[in-house]
């Protein structure tokens, strides 16, 4: 049982958080964290597990947040409407999309990917229906608790945090099926993974909706928090580099990774802003940017390869089992 | 053809030369190393605000602007290799993206910090007026651009096809280890591919200097178009980033007079989706 | 990076805040908050309304006798409180609707600010003063022009901008009285980016010219941050309108004039709708060859020693540039703000919030040319209007429509360079 000790002690203090901290910021900074978290483990899927790196995950994100807002702005219907109408129509557009542009390779993948998001954004600019430049915007006064408008962070963290729970949960779970074993393989090696019989098209694309419709979530739950989207701000690349960067500095295709990658960026954009954003001299990024280059730099595997590798030395030097976090290790 | 459409043309095909023209040194880094450099536009960015230091220290136009712009980014780019990328290309793809967007952001902001957020310009005439050919008006800044923009594309493609430097970083970039094994050192390969590519990215920021305006944001604004001219030419090849550069220029300002201006990108990114569904490699990449 | 500790600092620093509160009470200093872009795009604007904003401080703060009858101008502090200071913590919304919102929360619970200004971009207004509406605090806006901001049927919210409508009037109000003068104003384009800001102005312009029996004859949208518009240039030398309306932002203004002046196209007249053709770096970059363009504005530098002259001055030691029209319409909800502060004689929101919905300024207690400030119950100014500039030398604007408000003459058509 001790492998689920720590896990259990994280969870138990990610639940205890907004009790600890409990100044309306500390709490939605606590939100934002988990926000970023599921959309950056949605990314995971495709981008981490499987190797396709997206850079255009926030048309996905943007259907959630324009189908939440849309829900509300046309139907003065509830937003959380708009959840499960996001999920269906970023599926759809991951199947349609996914085809042609999953059969590319490495970076013509992520190009392919920039070019389908920036492709959205221009057209949703110009279509009225969803608000074009101006942009959809939420119930400021809720007219009930279902509008999802509240001035506490408090019920969106555990919100969040469901979800978050619910997107790991489920990426565990396909992780240790059979299609988590394709995935791995994929990565690795597509053409091996073919020659030995795996269905690779299939489960990428199967992994690419999987993934998209869980990002959608994410896009329809920053829509509710915010009350607002537009297209730079639901359909800009900037999100979809958000996602990965955050992966990407945690761990990409781990599972803990992208929420690890959250944790520290978000807070470190946040306060790095509340610090020196308001000198108006640029600083905020120039620290942001130094940070992540060293990061980069000094940990490319990610933050919980470190971790994993610092923690099996330590099982190993205890007993001599061979750790399990080894073969994380690069 | 009326003079409207010939000048349409005419300033596409200029347009497009300077997108070739910033987009090479992005073709080379990333045909020869397999990375993608999200600091490209900013590499541009430093070399524009180096001919506007030019001028205002010196008041000297793109004859001085343009080797120094080369010579600054030939340095940092040097820097970035060893500081950054040598250690990154070790980790996964995601490192190098990781990596190249935090050096995008520290050089946006530092040079915000340093030059302020207002937006500068050279003098109009820096380079010269503009010259009118039987009705058409060609200025002579992107023209200049655009005759620099195929000298830097064809002493490329010479350098690689055609020198023992070039033939060494092919190698390099084919099979690093065999290449070592040979007594080519891929340290030194590599870090004169990136010495190279930023001094191209360099001279092609002093010459858009010349007729564009000068932000620390601009990069933004250009590195997307260089993004999809490299990979629509294909990635590592430097004549197919002349000819997507030229072609995407020309389409550009076409469908932005004949369809409207908001359109011309969708037009742009549609049949470059067109083109990878077809040819998955680029117009004239390799498998 | 430790998460608990800066957590832990956090923490600490709101501990201090909540302790400090009281000292600050005595010590009679008033907290307002403001949100500007402070970088990203849009940067080069929230840098000048940070300029204003502080020059406005030092003239409320400080004694300033030369001001003459300025309101807030000629003791130190305000008055109504006993002579407290006003502090401004600024904060950077970085472009993003959800960052602005972020930092107007942290403003309101962090910082206590008792009002909010801000936040340039409509998106970002409108997501930073939905917080503000949440907590009970007053938001003033003084330059966000998107009409949707003064439906939502907010009790906090005051905006003291003319608005796209109101613009519509002035071009074509301005167009009549040109024509009367002898120019030739039949066919009107209209080229504008398709942000929030560029399509709802044009959307109105074009809706208002339409309803009075003159249609816009080419409307030409493109998208902001372009990196060429040589054939919006050519698309207008084609078909040669009389009048052409420009809604832009400083780069791609910067842009056009180049490429006008490289395809040699002048129309007979320019129109620019203030944004981009007002930002002291299109006058510098591009001022010598836009001479005679028009632009709407409600700030006019004024005669020397004027009390707009001597803010100017004060003005520019903080920023180096002349103040623009953006930076001096967000100066003046500053001053607005400040003054229903002062008149209410208390730092509570509910207090403020009262003051503000009495307030009636008259058009000689302003710094900017609006015929006073007054809200209607939606919190719209309804004395908010502007006058047009021409750009006569390349390097200063002057006011020269409606004649009461001209310092100078219209000259037509449009010279260029």
């Amino acid at each position: 049982m001790r492998r689920f000790l720590w896990p259990t002690i994280v969870l138990v203090l990610v639940i205890a958080y907004p009790l600890l901290f409990t100044t309306p910021f500390q709490q939605r900074l606590g939100a934002l964290i988990l926000l970023y978290a599921i959309i950056a483990s949605a990314w995971n899927i495709v981008g981490g597990y499987a190797g396709q790196v997206s850079v255009g995950h926030v048309v996905f994100f943007g259907c959630g947040a324009y189908a939440a807002m849309g829900a509300y702005a046309h139907f003065a219907l509830s937003p959380l409407v708009g959840i499960p109408a996001g999920i269906v129509v970023s599926v759809l557009i991951a199947a349609v999309v996914g085809v042609p542009t999953l059969r590319l390779s490495g970076h013509y993948f992520s190009m392919a990917t920039i070019a389908v998001s920036e492709l959205v954004r221009l057209i949703v600019t110009n279509v009225d229906y969803l608000g074009a430049a101006v942009g959809l915007s939420g119930p400021t006064v809720p007219r009930n608790v279902f509008d999802m408008s509240f001035t506490s962070a408090l019920p969106y963290y555990y919100l969040f945090l469901a979800t978050l729970l619910i997107t790991l949960g489920i990426t565990w779970w396909m992780t240790s099926s059979r299609m988590g074993f394709y995935l791995r393989a994929i990565r690795d090696s597509e053409r091996a993974a073919r020659s030995l019989g795996a269905p690779a098209s299939r489960i990428k694309l199967y992994a690419f909706m999987l993934s998209a419709g869980l990002t959608s979530v994410g896009g329809s739950l920053y829509a509710m928090m915010f009350g607002f989207i537009d297209p730079e701000s639901g359909l800009g690349i900037l999100i979809s580099v958000k996602m990965l960067i955050m992966a990407a500095l945690g761990g990409a295709g781990l599972l803990f990774g992208p929420l690890i990658g959250a944790a520290i960026l978000v807070p470190l954009e946040e306060i790095s802003n509340n610090l020196l954003g308001g000198k108006g001299a640029g600083l905020t990024f120039v620290v942001y940017g130094a940070i992540i280059v060293l990061l980069a730099r000094f940990q490319p595997g990610g933050i919980l390869t470190l971790l994993n590798r610092l923690w099996a030395r330590r099982r190993t030097s205890r007993s001599s089992v061979t750790a399990e976090g080894a073969s994380h290790a690069p | 053809m009326s003079t409207i459409l010939v000048q349409v043309i005419v300033g596409g095909l200029l347009l497009g030369a300077v997108y070739a023209l910033f987009s090479s040194g992005l073709t080379l880094i990333w045909g020869m190393m397999n990375i993608i450099n999200f600091a490209h536009g900013d590499f541009v960015m430093l070399g524009m605000y180096v001919a506007f230091v030019v001028y205002t220290l010196l008041g000297a136009g793109p004859l001085v602007g343009v080797p120094l712009a080369a010579l600054v980014l030939a340095t940092l780019g040097v820097i970035v290799y060893f500081g950054l990328i040598r250690s990154v290309m070790k980790g996964p793809m995601l490192a190098q993206i990781l990596g190249t967007f935090g050096l995008a952001l520290l050089l946006r902001y530092a040079v915000f910090w340093g030059f302020g957020a207002n937006f500068m310009t050279l003098p109009e005439n820096i380079v010269g007026g503009t010259f009118d050919v039987f009705g058409i008006r060609i200025q002579a800044s992107r023209l200049l651009a655009g005759v620099v923009a195929l000298l830097v594309t064809w002493g490329l493609h010479l350098l690689l096809t055609r020198t023992s430097l070039g033939s060494k970083m092919l190698a390099v970039s084919e099979d690093s280890m065999a290449a070592q094994l040979m007594g080519i050192r891929p340290d030194t390969m590599q870090a004169i591919a990136w010495a190279i590519a930023a001094a191209a990215t360099g001279i092609a920021g002093a010459l858009i200097a010349t007729f564009f305006y000068i932000a620390p944001t601009v990069g933004e604004t250009l590195a997307i178009v260089a993004f999809v001219t490299v990979s629509l030419g294909g990635f590592g090849s430097i004549p197919g980033a002349l000819v997507a550069g030229l072609l995407i220029g020309v389409i550009e300002s076409l469908s932005a007079y004949l369809i409207g201006a908001v359109y011309k990108d969708i037009v742009v990114y549609s049949l470059f989706l067109l083109v990878l569904w077809f040819r998955p490699q680029g117009l004239m990449g390799k498998m | 990076m430790n998460f608990s500790r800066v957590a832990g600092l956090l923490c600490a620093a709101s501990l201090a805040a909540v302790l400090a509160g009281p000292v600050y009470a005595q010590s009679k200093v008033v907290k307002i908050g403001a949100v500007f872009p402070l970088s990203g795009n849009a940067a080069s604007a929230g840098i000048h309304a940070k300029a204003a904003i502080e020059t406005a401080m030092d003239i409320i703060n400080n004694a300033h006798p030369e001001l003459g009858n300025f309101p807030l101008a000629k003791d130190a502090g305000l008055s109504g409180l006993g002579g407290a200071k006003v502090d401004v913590v600024f904060a950077d919304n970085q472009g993003s609707p959800a960052t602005g919102q972020n930092q107007a929360l942290r403003l309101i619970t962090e910082e206590k600010v008792v009002a909010l200004t801000g936040a340039y971009q409509s998106g970002i207004t409108l997501t930073a003063s939905a917080i503000a509406e949440k907590y009970g605090i007053p938001f003033v806006n003084g330059e966000s022009v998107a009409a949707n901001l003064t439906e939502r049927g907010f009790k906090w919210f005051f905006r003291t901008t003319p608005i796209a409508s109101d613009f519509a009037k002035l071009y074509h109000d301005f167009l009549k009285d040109m024509k009367a003068a002898g120019a030739k104003t039949d066919s009107v384009a209209i080229i504008h980016e398709n942000t929030e800001y560029g399509t709802s102005v044009a959307s109105v312009i074009a809706a208002a010219f339409k309803e009075q029996g003159q249609p816009i004859a080419l409307d030409i949208a493109y998208s902001a941050n372009t990196t060429d518009v040589q054939s919006q240039v050519l698309q207008l030398k084609e078909k040669k309108p009389d009048v052409v309306i420009m809604v832009s932002y400083a780069s791609d203004a910067i842009l056009f004039a180049k490429t006008m002046k490289a395809l040699d196209y002048k129309p007979p007249m320019i129109i620019a709708d203030d944004s981009g053709f007002s930002d002291p770096s299109f006058i510098k970059a591009v001022g010598k060859i836009s001479q005679g363009v028009f632009n709407r504005s409600s700030w006019s530098l004024g005669a020397p020693g004027s009390v707009t002259y001597i803010i100017n001055e004060l003005y520019k030691k903080k920023s180096g540039d002349d103040m623009d029209d953006t930076a001096a319409r967000q100066m003046q909800a500053f001053f607005v703000l400040v003054d229903a502060i002062n008149r209410a004689g208390s730092t509570e929101p509910a207090k403020i919030q009262a003051a503000l919905k009495a307030t009636d300024l008259k058009a000689d207690q302003l710094m900017i040319g609006y015929k006073g400030v007054k809200f209607d119950a939606k919190g719209q100014n309804t004395l908010a209007s502007g006058v047009v500039i021409q750009l006569q030398d390349g390097e200063h604007y002057v006011a020269v429509w409606p004649k009461a408000n001209a310092a100078a003459a219209p000259v037509i058509p449009y010279k260029g360079w």
